[in-house]
């Protein structure tokens, strides 16, 4: 507001670079690279992926509110929940074991969910915003608590390995998470990250970033604000759900402290490690984070306080993230030569 | 930092080195090399404290073991994960197994964790010993049949325990009854556990009141307040973690408890924050598998309760017994197959080994079922302030054994409850 | 009669520790603009902190009917925390405020095992001093003059809290900070200082509040995270930045869990954010709030 506005505009959460495909390219290196490592990594390396893809694509939909249209969301783990209770819903409850069904179903009650409760939340915005999303995570979170008959409370619901394309896989479930579901998940990642490219470049896109960064001159220039914005919450939601039913596979489970709000702060935590001033930042912040969180809690009882000092220290030197770090060094090196 | 590491090592193999490799020993060596125990237990949260206290007996069992040869002559190293949300607690789970290549994975208290880990167990074939987390429900459909999966005592045991000792103790005096229970499955369990007991015992008592506080709710004086104006006889409550003791000393300072008879059957899990300034006497008490004090304890008991206060300066409760017991059936099971085999035995010669082996636990002597589940002695009675610690004791000890307080195998619990035959 | 006024005790003593954290965060975000998700860790730390300082008075010999002025002294000590916390926050004071949410997340993060550090994983109780100042009796209900001492030291503090903000220069330079922070810096007033201040004040709230409910309580290692989200639905309740909404919001959910807990306890948990959507479709600034976007 007022003067500020200008001051702040310096950090704000994104001013990402639209006209080259930079993006587009460093995602597909990530997704190359993914698709090379069960050549190297260890199996348990490659499990761990596994939840990085699932989180990798709730995170592009995550920064579509955050970094595109300056959205904050506290709360956005709830979207992660219902893929995850979606998959468990469907695998172990109805039968249904087809994941392309159990896809199709999560997108689908998501953006059911996500249209009252957008409808409510993109009336605000800043911390405003923040908050509203996180007490309808937490109202989420009771619910999924409360209603054990229908949810299985603090014990969860089961997920069924779900058969892919229509086919089921031989062996162990690692075998399955990290053969066919860890290439499955992958293509995931690939499709939706290039339609996510094709979205935030689409004049939707751009309407987006003209309400970041002046709502109010935006809706002069003709941009529908409001409906904008619930368009891109709709959108992250039905991103976060697909990633929910792809978390929910890896465990096996859906759990309500999927949707704890400290979780929906991991989100924030992974996208900003990354740096969501960038496409693909957050993708890079989710699996940065996942190696982190593996390392620190084998290194020291007390990762939550090296996570916690490593977020601080990020926040305060890095608040580009690691996409803004290797932007300098690549922006140096061009000057350099 | 691991992929580099792990796809250096297998560039090496792959080269041809691989006889550089730990993993490939003469025969000698390898006996000396340590039997790597995976522990799974929270250290943080509202169950920091619960798992602590495994983790202390563990350690102390390990390094006790140890000094006696170990397991079949092979030293114990632990490896030592927390526990925390299902999530990250199977990413652990994984680590210790294909990570960290441990030769047994032993923990687990909460039972939303325990119902994701186990499942993962057993696809990935790894020996799990649980100390504990198994509730009725969810139980039954994702552990149907368990190969690699070894379970502790049913968590109901306490509270069938619990609801046998009240008719035992104040039949007759059962008219009013009120629960409050923590809002998870665990609660509502024993609460409708202790329902079924008192009818099946022919006690017609009316419910004059149900709470549900959400575990880690630190402030209950409305909860207190609801429940006193029901006015109950009989106050049944699972409580567990700092939420017990508050709700004790908030309970008593609103004089909730005058003429009222109590049950807590996970009391023993909060033994040190139950004092005596805000605890009536007489209450059903839960010890679970260890009583600290107990009056006929074994040596070994009397050994590790002892080195246990002297350190920590507090008491041990049944997680400790929980976790030595784990680690002991395993060195059974382990030595029995050694045995007879006459070489270090493989995974599934372990695992058929270890049941109906009998192992002295700290609490008592316990073994496993040929399906799995443990059955060990419990601890239970009336409570006394007059003792020389902060924190009651019992004045009158009932031990049951688990044949006793859990349903058999194959059998629904709901079922085995109305149909049982209770043993008081 | 007696059931009501057993209600409304439980639920305005349940309010009046709400009260403090909510005002700690009304009062940072009012004038810093800052969402402090670490207020539930300075609770926990107050909670935490106080136990150890009733611990050592009664080392050294002070009667135990002190232990209500240690616990607010140890409070306000302890609250010293947040000099150093604000120092690193005020690195961060022109960036979004995105940012200025996650940092705190951060210290919430390091809390956690701060305290687990220093007090282990043991829940800590605080066991005599509850009962210290006896029971009192009216119309039929018992209940701890404690609980009552803490209401009336909570109204203390929002009266005086009231007052200062009102009625000293200090006050007056603080609501104008919070109102248009380039003005008063213009006019020479040093808003480091000022923030420095308020951000302490509002630390110290926290930490007060769980030091006075430690008695009553326990201080366990789930206490922070689990407070934050019930002093969220206050502030949302009330209105973001509002003092007075801290007020209301903190009645209204200490209210409405009594009644539901007395009514329909199923609902406990579940009431409270039924308050809070109703309060946003309704009112979206919250009650006392201004309007927002």
């Amino acid at each position: 507001m007022r003067i500020e506005t200008s001051v702040r505009a310096v950090a704000s959460p994104a001013a990402p670079p639209l006209s080259r495909p930079k993006g587009l390219w460093a995602l597909l290196v990530i997704v190359v690279a993914m698709a090379a490592l069960p050549l190297i990594a260890s199996t348990y390396t490659l499990t761990l992926m596994v939840p990085f893809f699932g989180f990798a694509i709730a995170l592009l939909g995550f920064n579509l509110l955050f970094g595109y249209t300056g959205l904050l969301s506290f709360g956005h783990a709830m979207f992660l929940g219902v893929g995850a209770y979606a998959t468990a819903v469907l695998t172990s409850k109805l039968g249904v074991r087809s994941f392309e069904l159990v896809l199709l179903t999560a997108i689908a009650v998501s953006a059911l969910i996500a249209l009252p409760v957008g409808y409510l939340c993109v009336r605000y915005t800043r911390i405003f915003f923040g908050m509203l999303t996180l007490a309808f995570g937490m109202l989420f979170h009771s619910i999924l608590f409360k209603f054990y008959g229908l949810t299985g409370g603090d014990q969860g619901m089961r997920v069924v390995r779900p058969l892919l394309f229509g086919m089921d896989s031989a062996g162990g479930k690692t075998a399955f998470l990290t053969g066919p579901f860890y290439y499955y998940a992958l293509g995931l990642l690939a499709v939706l990250g290039f339609v996510m490219w094709r979205i935030v470049r689409s004049p939707f896109g751009l309407h987006l970033q003209a309400i970041r960064e002046n709502a109010q001159k935006a809706s002069y220039l003709g941009v529908q604000v409001s409906r904008t914005r619930l368009a891109a919450f709709v959108i992250s939601a039905i991103y976060g759900a697909v990633g929910g039913a792809i978390l929910a596979v890896s465990i096996g489970l859906a759990d309500p402290e999927m949707v704890y709000w400290t979780q929906s702060g991991n989100l924030v935590f992974m996208a900003v490690l990354g740096g969501s001033g960038s496409f693909v930042g957050p993708v890079i912040g989710g699996l940065a984070f996942v190696l982190l969180h593996d390392s620190v809690m084998a290194a020291t009882q007390y990762w939550r306080f090296v996570m916690g000092a490593i977020l601080v220290l990020l926040v305060i030197f890095f608040p580009r993230g690691i996409a803004g770090i290797a932007g300098d060094v690549v922006a140096r090196f061009r000057k350099g030569s | 930092m691991n992929i580099t590491r792990r796809a250096l090592m297998r560039g090496i193999g792959v080269a041809g080195l691989a006889a550089a490799t730990p993993g490939i020993f003469a025969p000698a060596i390898a006996q000396a090399k340590p039997v790597r125990i995976g522990i799974l237990a929270p250290r943080s949260g509202a169950m920091g404290t619960v798992g602590e206290c495994g983790i202390r007996a563990v350690q102390w069992a390990a390094e006790r073991m140890n000094k006696d040869g170990g397991i079949a002559g092979r030293p114990i190293e632990l490896v030592i994960e927390e526990e925390t949300s299902p999530k990250d607690t199977i990413e652990r789970f994984r680590r210790l197994v294909l990570q960290e290549k441990v030769d047994c994975v032993q923990g687990l208290i909460s039972t939303g964790v325990s119902l994701g880990v186990a499942p993962t167990a057993e696809e990935e074939q790894a020996l799990l010993i649980m100390w504990d987390g198994t509730t009725q429900d969810g139980v039954k459909e994702a552990m149907p049949k368990s190969n690699y999966v070894f379970r502790s005592t049913d968590n109901e045991c306490e509270a069938v325990m619990a609801s046998l000792l009240a008719i035992k103790y104040f039949k007759g005096k059962i008219k009013r009854i009120a629960g409050i229970n923590p809002d998870y499955s665990y609660g509502r369990n024993n609460w409708e556990a202790f329902q079924q007991i008192l009818r099946r015992a022919g006690v017609e008592a009316e419910v004059v009141a149900e709470q549900w506080p959400k575990v880690g709710t630190m402030d209950l004086t409305s909860h207190v307040a609801a429940l006193k104006a029901a006015k109950p006889d009989f106050i049944f409550s699972s409580m567990l973690f700092a939420d017990l003791p508050v709700f004790m000393k908030q309970g008593s300072a609103a004089g909730l408890f005058e003429g009222v008879n109590i049950a807590l059957p996970a009391a023993g899990w909060q033994i040190n924050q139950l004092k005596k300034e805000f605890m009536p006497e007489n209450v059903v008490f839960g010890h679970n598998t260890l009583y600290f004090a107990l009056p006929t304890a074994s040596p070994l008991q009397k050994a590790f309760v002892d080195d246990y206060m002297g350190r920590y300066k507090e008491a041990p409760h049944w997680e400790a017994d929980r976790a030595y017991f784990a680690l002991a059936a395993y060195k059974a099971g382990v030595e029995a197959a050694n045995k007879a085999t006459g070489r270090w035995p493989k995974l599934d010669e372990i695992i058929a080994a270890i049941p109906e082996q009998k192992v002295q636990s700290l609490g008592g002597p316990g073994q496993f079922r040929k399906d799995k589940i443990a059955e060990q002695t419990f601890y239970q009675g009336l409570s006394t302030n007059k003792n020389t610690y902060d924190f009651p004791t019992l004045s009158t000890v009932d031990s049951f054994t688990a044949d006793q307080l859990q349903k058999p195998p194959g059998v629904d619990f709901w079922d085995w409850i109305k149909t049982s035959k209770l043993p008081v | 009669m007696t059931v009501f006024l057993d209600v409304l005790l439980g639920g305005v003593f349940h309010a009046a520790i709400l009260f403090l954290v909510a005002a700690g965060l009304q009062l940072v975000f009012g004038v810093q603009k800052i969402v402090n998700l670490a207020c539930g860790s300075f609770y926990a730390l107050g909670a935490y902190f106080g136990i150890t300082a009733v611990g050592f008075a009664a080392q050294l010999g002070l009667p135990s009917i002190l232990v209500l002025p240690v616990l607010i002294l140890a409070g306000l000590a302890i609250g010293l925390v947040g000099l150093p916390v604000e120092r690193v926050l005020r690195t961060i004071y022109n960036r979004d405020e995105s940012y200025q949410l996650l940092i705190t997340f951060g210290f919430l993060l390091m809390f956690q095992d701060v305290f687990r550090f220093f007090w282990g994983a043991t829940p800590r109780t605080l066991d005599n001093a509850y009962l210290v100042y006896g029971t009192a009796e009216f119309l039929g209900v018992q209940v701890p003059t404690y609980n009552l001492l803490v209401i009336a030291a909570s109204i203390a503090i929002a009266l005086g809290l009231g007052l200062f903000l009102q009625r000293t220069r200090m006050g007056r330079i603080i609501r104008a900070t919070a109102e248009n922070r380039n003005m008063t810096e213009a006019m020479g007033v040093d808003s480091n200082r000022i923030f420095a201040a308020v951000f302490t004040v509002g630390c110290m709230l926290g930490t007060v509040g769980g030091a006075l409910v430690v008695p009553a309580s326990a201080s366990s290692l789930d206490m922070a995270v689990e407070l934050v989200v019930e002093a969220f639905a206050v502030v949302v309740i009330g209105g973001l930045g509002s003092m007075r909404g801290a007020l209301a919001g903190a009645l209204i959910v200490g209210l409405i869990r009594a009644a539901a807990i007395m009514v329909l306890p199923e609902a406990e948990i579940l009431s409270i954010y039924v308050v809070v959507i109703a309060v946003l479709i309704l009112r979206p600034a919250g009650l006392f709030g201004r309007a927002v976007a």
